[in-house]
């Protein structure tokens, strides 16, 4: 029996719909050898006995220990991560109606919000009063009842949006993901950082030391 | 008389410009938007909420300069809009807290153990209060 190496590449968040989780789940594997590598695609790292969604917190050691229960001539490399999740979703039939009404709401919220915040900020700023003084400064003193600045600075605001967020609707400057995609991808990020940190702690008093 | 007309053109459009970038970079920052759509489970539709911003951003603050009136649903599309605004304006109160490390810090410092949630609910319940104390003592005027 020759020794045959294994490469894992484990993701640090994986959503699951079966209660029974495979190792080709949680990441992707690679063996040179092909009956292995099928072996080990199939191998099954997890059963989940609750019937809840629920995020569990999980270590490669396991998964370690199990490829080698199964087999212990495969020599196991770890490329990917050392604690990951696996978030489990009860399988259910997408509720269009419930989504789009979730969707409307935020689009509400967006909408509404943004419009508010520039509103408090124009006032905060006493943006007409700062126009009136540009207006006397170029124009004069008795410059009066001119909407120029105003057209442009609304014009200015549109561009100054678009260019920030990075696109129009499905029209894209460049390629770059958008300002919003990449905080939410940060926000994902710090979930399942907090969620792994909070799993490894065993000291609940170290928060007020 | 063309020169200054181009020169106020140009200031306004440059404000508005750095304005914009300045004001929507502090909102996709603050953390407001990413927690509405991480919790509505939404994220497919990102580039539509984006534009729905641009959109509001946009039209707010034209609405807000020419204040030209909209003869749209009365005194229910206040209502919409108010609690739309009301919710957001909670989240970014929260965000910025949050960002500023408020609660983590406080807990630091009293050694806060237990009943997270109750100091939570007491900080809307407190808002709601000093909200509604706000407006019915009229101390905006």
């Amino acid at each position: 029996m020759t020794d045959k190496t294994a490469y894992l590449k484990i993701n640090q968040i994986s959503e699951v719909h079966e209660k029974s989780v495979f190792l080709k789940d949680v990441g992707e594997i690679y063996c040179d050898d092909r009956p292995t590598l099928n072996r080990l695609k199939a191998l099954k790292i997890k059963t989940i006995h609750q019937e809840k969604n629920k995020r569990y917190v999980e270590n490669v050691l396991d998964v370690i220990q199990k490829i080698h229960e199964m087999d212990s001539s495969i020599q196991v490399n770890n490329l990917g991560e050392v604690d990951f999740i696996i978030d489990y979703q009860k399988p259910k039939a997408p509720r269009l109606a419930w989504a789009w009404a979730k969707t409307v709401f935020v689009c509400l919220m967006c909408f509404c919000g943004a419009a508010f915040a520039i509103m408090t900020f124009n006032n905060d700023a006493s943006v007409s009063d700062v126009f009136q003084e540009l207006y006397r400064l170029i124009l004069g003193p008795e410059a009066e009842n001119y909407m120029v600045l105003e057209l442009s600075y609304s014009v200015g605001l549109a561009v100054g949006v678009i260019l920030f967020f990075n696109h129009f609707c499905a029209w894209k400057l460049n390629t770059d993901p958008t300002p919003l995609e990449v905080e939410m991808r940060l926000y994902e990020d710090n979930i399942s950082k907090t969620l792994i940190q909070n799993k490894g702690r065993k000291e609940p008093g170290i928060d007020v030391h | 008389m063309f020169i200054k007309m181009a020169i106020l053109v140009f200031i306004g459009l440059c404000a508005g410009g750095i304005i914009a970038a300045g004001i929507f970079a502090f909102l996709a920052i603050i953390g407001v938007f990413p927690r509405i759509i991480g919790k509505s489970g939404m994220k497919k539709h990102i580039l539509l909420y984006e534009t729905l911003i641009i959109l509001g951003g946009s039209l707010g603050n034209a609405l807000d300069l020419f204040e030209f009136p909209i003869w749209m649903g009365g005194v229910w599309t206040l209502a919409v809009f108010g609690g739309a605004v009301g919710i957001f304006v909670g989240c970014l109160a929260m965000s910025l807290a949050e960002t500023l490390k408020t609660l983590p810090v406080m807990n630091r410092r009293i050694h806060l153990a237990v009943g997270i949630q109750y100091v939570i609910l007491a900080i809307g319940v407190g808002k709601l209060a000093g909200a509604l104390v706000y407006f019915s003592r009229g101390m905006g005027n």
